[in-house]
């Protein structure tokens, strides 16, 4: 891979890479300050029109607004007091009751610097364990990645907010909507129901964009109509000085720690992370006393961690193809749209394309620091943009998004559908994440089954008494199956 | 009578119901495959068989939980705007982007609560008019045009 760096370093460089690394960053920063807005829903908005773009700049492009609207989700929870993405929730405690006390440009310093120095170390985490680990997944054959895909699927358990079993029943929806169109070994017509639009398939994008996006805008419309307004006085962020550091680097470490570890298990996410790494500053923190009041430790504490998942989750998306959550599991999606086939063979088969990815998702973060300065005070006045325009521009962004992908009007139906499947499954509390990681993950999942049980004559049971590391994944797969199962069952119990 | 005829309910036994009616469909689709594990419908079969079997146990939770749902806080808005949604990205490919858009957005606006008629007038016009003049005009990437000019 060192050896594509020169080629990176030039797909960077060139007008394209710099525009798509500043316009990203930029994005996703004023995105993801919009309340309710959130990465995932960047992400969908953004992701139809990468598809004009060659594989580095579109990924680059997505990568940008992910870690942009990390950053951007705590410009919103400091000024007004609501996270722009769930995984800023924790920044709300202290960045708050920081700016109520008039020290809101100091609170954004805080938080940009926490936030970069967490996405930096976690640039370094994905540069040298990615390779690693798909160097070793090299040696994966058809019944090894099946197990592998199995193992991916797993992280349906963990991503399933509210119940397993829904997010579960949603995984199996995605799965089988990935069947729907060309067999992949005979090529027959499974669920087209004479159909020819289905011929290819349902649109991934259409799906993700309809299930995360759209469905976003209904549940809005369901709910009281919000009107922003406790926002307070800001003129311009202010960096914290050197002395200002002083006995807060080690809670700086601990968190940065903590988000690459949560990062880099599948199905955790970076909300998750920011609560853990909140709850252990404030235990171990010299300062702990004021945290919840305005303490600068608990500012650095969230926004380090939630910035050092973006990376850490990389970590098994790019090496292994296994998304970590709803983000990197559009990722893939994106990945998949653009030709390249998630899996081991990803870092091997395209060392330009990943050699870029990683060198400017290291570019990225630093863009953070010089571009959070300059856009926290053009979001601030953002922030006041009333919901009812917001919703109704997403709509219309994402029909002009959806159409550049084929011109095909088809999609703009399939949209709509699962924006309106979504809202009603969201409503009941279905996860939608699920069911992107098994539309994603559904078409490997079946081809490896189907390869395996033509090199085994048919023999299931042969995956495992021959394939050791397949036998391990599978019961990797099984152990992270049955254990949230059996510890709801004995808290149930237990209650 | 209320813990069977609710929303919940009726989703869930709308996801079981359709899944059952693609089980029972995939025995209606004949293929060349004569081995069963090649069979194009092997795989969705498992598939099937799980959806069926999570969307059971859903049912039974959702019924013996009885989980509180949050309440939908305007019906009219919310049927405006998932109607209006469905139009719009129904009739985008014949009517064109540009009209389609500017009467969703004239629809849409005030449901969200904008009383204002300029405010929703300029954004139902600019928004969608900025968006054909950048893609249409100056990308070379045509939206799709209205039947009574090419111009929008």
């Amino acid at each position: 891979m060192l050896s594509a760096l020169p080629e990176a370093i030039g797909i960077l460089l060139s007008l394209e890479g710099l525009l798509v690394l500043v316009m990203g960053t930029v994005l996703g920063i004023v995105l993801g300050a919009m309340p309710g807005i959130g990465s995932t829903v960047a992400v969908a908005i953004v992701l139809p029109f990468t598809l004009t773009m060659g594989q580095a700049p579109a990924i680059l492009l997505l990568l940008a607004v992910y870690a942009g609207s990390v950053y951007g989700g705590s410009i919103a929870a400091i000024l007004i007091n609501t996270p722009g993405t769930p995984q800023s929730a924790a920044t709300c405690l202290d960045g708050y009751p920081m700016a109520q006390r008039g020290e809101a440009g100091l609170a954004l310093g805080w938080a940009t610097v926490a936030s970069v120095v967490g996405g930096l170390v976690s640039a370094v985490v994905l540069i040298f364990a990615a390779p690693q680990l798909a160097a070793f997944a090299l040696q994966f054959g058809p019944i090894e990645t099946f197990a592998l895909i199995l193992l991916g699927m797993t992280c349906i358990v963990s991503v399933s907010t509210g119940s397993v079993v829904k997010g579960l029943m949603a995984g199996m929806i995605g799965i089988f909507l990935s069947t729907v169109g060309g067999d992949p070994i005979l090529g027959e017509m499974r669920f087209t129901f004479g159909n020819w639009q289905l011929f290819a398939g349902f649109n991934l994008l259409a799906v993700v964009i309809g299930v995360f996006a759209l469905s976003e805008v209904f549940i809005r419309a369901s709910k009281p109509i919000s009107r922003v307004s406790n926002l307070v006085a800001f003129s311009g962020i202010i960096l914290p000085t050197w002395k200002m550091w002083k006995g807060r680097l080690r809670n700086l470490a601990k968190s940065v720690a903590i988000g690459n570890v949560i990062g880099v298990l599948p199905g955790t996410g970076a909300a998750t992370a920011a609560f853990i790494s909140y709850a252990e500053g404030r235990r171990s923190s010299p300062n702990r006393e004021g945290f919840g009041k305005g303490e600068p430790d608990g500012i650095v504490s969230s926004e380090a961690a939630n910035n050092a998942v973006t990376g850490g989750a990389l970590v098994p998306t790019m090496a292994l193809g296994i998304p970590g959550d709803a983000i990197t599991a559009v990722m893939l999606a994106t990945l998949t749209l653009h030709g390249i086939t998630p899996g081991p063979k990803l870092v091997d088969d395209n060392p330009t394309l990943i050699a870029a990815i990683f060198a400017g998702f290291f570019v990225i973060n630093i863009l953070l620091l010089p571009l959070g300065m300059l856009l926290s005070r053009v979001a601030a006045p953002i922030l006041r943009i009333r919901e009812a325009f917001m919703m109704t521009a997403i709509v219309i962004l994402c029909a002009v998004g959806i159409y550049f992908v084929r011109g095909n009007p088809f999609d703009l139906l399939v949209m709509g559908g699962a924006g309106f499947v979504g809202f009603l499954l969201r409503r009941q509390g279905v996860p939608m994440a699920p069911l992107v990681i098994g539309m994603v993950l559904g078409p490997t999942l079946e081809l490896t089954l189907r390869q395996g049980l033509i090199l085994t004559d048919g023999s299931f049971l042969a995956f495992f008494t021959g394939h050791p590391i397949a036998l391990v994944l599978a019961l990797a797969a099984l152990l992270a199956l049955s254990l949230p199962l059996l510890r709801s069952l004995l808290s149930r119990t237990a209650s | 009578m209320q813990r069977f005829a609710n929303e919940r309910v009726v989703v869930q036994f709308g996801l079981l119901i359709l899944a059952v009616a693609l089980y029972a469909s995939t025995f209606q689709q004949s293929f060349s495959a004569s081995d069963l594990a090649q069979s194009p419908m092997f795989f969705p079969r498992i598939i099937l068989t799980l959806w069926i079997g999570l969307a059971v146990v859903a049912l039974i939770q959702t019924v013996r939980t009885q989980e509180t749902q949050s309440p939908i806080a305007s019906w009219p808005r919310i049927g405006v705007v998932i109607v209006a949604a469905l139009i719009y990205t129904n009739v985008i490919g014949s009517e064109g982007f540009f009209l389609p858009s500017v009467v969703f957005a004239l629809i849409c606006l005030p449901a969200f609560g904008v009383r204002n008629p300029l405010l929703v007038a300029v954004f139902a016009i600019l928004v969608p008019g900025a968006l054909v003049f950048l893609f249409n005009h100056t990308l070379g990437m045509p939206l799709p045009t209205s039947r009574f000019t090419y111009v929008f």
